[in-house]
C-alpha cells in the first residue's frame, strides 16, 4: 500500500469538474464508447401508482474507465445495474454495449453481486471456471485460465478448497477471478464489497485497483459508499432519489492506488457527500414520515445523522 | 465401542428369547420357526442360489422401475418448479396423488399391463416417481435467485442453466426425494411381488407361505431388511455426508 499522497501532488478540491461537458470532452472520435445509456427510464406498479425508479438516465462509458456510482439506498443504482446487465429490461430507452444495443444478459459484461454467489456444490477453481466451460473451452484450457486469475487475487493455494471454507472477502475475491476470467469487456460490480468489515474491504480496495490497474477493464461499480467511490473511481456519478436521475458527475484525479484513510480521498468524499446530503434526508423524511413520527422530523430537519456520517459512506 | 457391544448384547438376547419361545414348544414350527432353522434356511437359500436369483430378480425391477421414476420425476419437479402453468396444475395433482397408497394402482396396473413383470415395475414407478418429484419441485423453488442471475451473465442459457446450475443446487432436495422414493419403491415391489406369481423375493416369501415353511418366510424377510439397510448405508446415507459437507452444513 502507497503511503498518502504527498501536498505536491494534492489535486485541489476546486478540479472536480461537473456535468457533460467532460463527458464530451472526453469522447475519442469515431471510436465507440464502451457504454451507453440513453433515455432510460424505468418504473415500478405499486397499488396506486406509478413509481418511477429511474427517469431519463443517460450515461457514456469509455473503454477503461472506472466509473462508480453512488445514490443513497432506493435510488435505483443497483436497478440501473441490472438493466446494463440485462438482467432487467427498461421501460423505455437503450444501452448500446460498443456497437450493439444489450437485449439480455451477456458474456461481455459479467456483474459481481453483494454476495460472492459462488456455487457451493464446485469447488473454488472449478467456480472460476465455470463460465469458461460453458463457453466451451476445455478442461486443461479452463483450469490454466482459471489458475492465472486465482494467481491474480492471490488465492491460488485455494484452488480445491470448498466454497464454505473461505472468508467473506476471499469469496468476493475468487468472484472477481471469475469474472475476469472470463475476459468481459465490462465488470458490472453491485455493491460487492457492502457486506465486508472494514479491514477486509480496505484490502479489497488495494487489491481490486491494482487488477484495474493490470488488466484496465471498464468498470461499472455501484455503492452507496462515498468513501470507496472516491477510492475506486474515475468518475463518480450522484444518482438522486425518487425518481432515480443523474444528479452530477464528479471526476476523481488522483494517483493510484489510493488508500480509503488517505486525506485527499477525504477530501474529496466531502465535498461528494455534500451533493448527496439532500438526496438523503429526503430519503430520510420521505420514510420516517410516514410514521408522522415527531422524533424523525426533528433529527431530518437538524440533519444530525448525516453529519455525523460525513466522509465515511453513509 | 459401549454402543456396538449393546447391540452386540441386545441381538444375542433376542435370539436367545426366541430359541427360548421355540423350545417351550407352545407353537407349532410352521408358526415359530427356530432361528436355527431360519439360520439354515438362509444358507441353504444362498448356496441353492434360489436366494440369489430372487434377489437379482428384484433387483432388476427395482432399478427399471426406480430408473424410470428418477428421470421423470426430475423431469416432472423442474416443470413444476419452474413454470407456472404446471405448477397450478400438475403441482395440486400431483400433492393429491400422493395421499394415494401405491398399492392402490395394483388394479390398474394388472388392468393395463397384466399379470407379469412390467405390472410390478409400474408399481415400483408410481411408488418413487411422487416423492422425487415434489422434492425437486420444492428443490427447484429453493434455488437463490441469486445463483440464477450469476449464471446468465456468465451466459448460462436454456438447458444449460438446468444442467449446470438449477439441478446442482436443488441437488440436497433431490436426494432427499429419492431416497423417500426407494424406501417406497421397495414397499411396492415386496407389495406387487407377494401378490403376482413372478419369482423374485415377494415370492419366495410366498412359496414359503404355501409350503408351510416359515423358515423360508422369516429368512426372505431378513434378506428384505438387509438390502435396504445396505441400500440406505452404502449409498444415500454416503450422498448426503457428501453434500453435506460439500455445502458447509457439517463441519469436518
Amino acid at each position: 500500500m502507497t503511503e498518502s499522497v504527498g501536498t505536491e501532488n494534492f489535486v485541489d478540491i476546486d478540479q472536480v469538474k461537473v456535468g457533460k461537458e467532460l463527458q464530451a470532452s472526453q469522447r475519442v472520435n469515431g471510436v465507440w464508447p464502451k457504454l451507453r445509456v440513453q433515455h432510460v427510464s424505468k418504473s415500478f406498479q405499486s397499488k396506486d401508482r406509478n413509481f418511477y425508479v429511474l427517469e431519463d438516465i443517460n450515461l457514456e462509458i469509455q473503454q477503461g474507465e472506472f466509473v462508480c456510482i453512488v445514490g443513497p439506498s432506493g435510488c435505483g443504482k443497483t436497478t440501473l445495474l441490472n438493466i446494463v446487465a440485462g438482467l432487467e429490461k427498461a421501460d423505455s430507452g437503450d444501452v448500446w454495449a460498443d456497437d450493439h444495443k444489450i437485449n439480455g444478459a451477456g458474456t461481455d459484461r459479467v456483474v459481481i453481486f453483494q454476495e460472492a454467489a459462488l456455487f457451493p456444490w464446485l469447488n473454488v477453481v472449478k467456480n472460476v471456471e465455470f463460465g469458461l466451460k460453458l463457453k466451451g473451452f476445455n478442461g486443461k484450457e479452463r483450469r490454466n485460465i482459471a489458475i492465472e486469475y486465482l494467481k491474480m487475487v492471490h488465492l491460488s493455494k485455494f484452488q480445491h478448497a470448498q466454497v464454505h471454507e473461505l472468508s467473506g472477502g476471499m469469496k468476493q475475491r475468487v468472484a472477481i477471478a471469475r469474472a475476469l476470467a472470463m475476459n468481459p469487456e465490462m465488470l458490472l460490480m453491485d455493491e460487492p464489497f457492502s457486506a465486508l468489515d472494514a479491514q477486509t474491504r480496505w484490502i479489497l480496495h488495494y487489491e481490486l485497483q491494482n487488477i484495474w490497474l493490470k488488466t484496465r477493464k471498464t468498470i461499472l461499480f455501484v455503492t452507496h459508499n462515498i468513501r470507496e467511490a472516491v477510492c475506486l473511481a474515475d468518475r463518480i456519478i450522484i444518482l438522486s432519489t425518487a425518481p432515480g436521475k443523474i444528479k452530477k458527475e464528479f471526476l476523481v484525479e488522483l494517483p493510484r492506488p489510493r488508500d480509503d484513510n488517505d486525506v485527499n480521498v477525504a477530501g474529496y468524499s466531502t465535498r461528494i457527500m455534500k451533493e448527496l446530503k439532500a438526496e438523503i434526508n429526503k430519503v430520510m423524511k420521505c420514510e420516517m414520515d410516514a410514521d408522522s413520527c415527531v422524533e424523525c422530523d426533528i433529527k431530518c430537519t437538524t440533519e444530525g445523522p448525516a453529519k455525523t456520517d460525513i466522509g465515511g459512506g453513509i | 465401542m459401549q454402543s456396538i457391544l449393546k447391540r452386540t448384547m441386545f441381538y444375542i438376547l433376542f435370539i436367545g428369547i426366541w430359541e427360548g419361545l421355540f423350545r417351550l414348544g407352545i407353537w407349532p414350527e410352521y408358526v415359530l420357526p427356530s432361528p436355527v432353522s431360519v439360520f439354515k434356511t438362509l444358507v441353504h437359500g444362498f448356496q441353492n442360489h434360489t436366494f440369489l436369483i430372487g434377489i437379482a430378480i428384484s433387483m432388476k425391477r427395482i432399478a427399471i422401475g426406480y430408473g424410470i421414476s428418477i428421470v421423470v420425476g426430475i423431469f416432472l419437479g423442474l416443470l413444476i418448479g419452474r413454470v407456472r402453468l404446471f405448477e397450478e396444475t400438475l403441482g395440486s395433482f400431483f400433492t393429491g396423488l400422493q395421499t394415494l397408497p401405491t398399492i392402490c394402482w395394483l388394479p390398474l396396473s394388472l388392468l393395463w399391463f397384466g399379470l407379469n413383470d412390467r405390472s410390478i415395475i409400474f408399481l415400483v414407478f408410481m411408488g418413487a416417481v411422487l416423492s422425487i418429484t415434489i422434492a425437486t419441485d420444492a428443490g427447484v423453488k429453493s434455488v437463490p435467485s441469486l445463483y440464477i442471475r450469476a449464471a446468465k451473465t456468465m451466459g448460462a442459457k436454456g438447458w444449460k442453466l438446468y444442467l449446470e446450475v438449477i439441478i446442482p443446487a436443488a441437488l440436497p432436495h433431490i436426494i432427499t426425494g429419492m431416497k423417500q422414493g426407494w424406501s417406497f419403491a421397495w414397499r411396492s415391489l415386496m407389495a406387487g411381488e407377494l401378490l403376482i406369481v413372478c419369482l423374485g423375493l415377494g415370492h419366495l416369501m410366498m412359496i414359503g407361505r404355501e409350503l408351510n415353511d416359515m423358515s423360508q418366510v422369516i429368512a426372505v424377510m431378513i434378506v428384505i431388511i438387509i438390502i435396504g439397510i445396505l441400500v440406505d448405508r452404502l449409498f444415500f446415507v454416503k450422498v448426503e455426508q457428501r453434500i453435506r459437507e460439500r455445502w458447509g452444513l457439517v463441519k469436518g
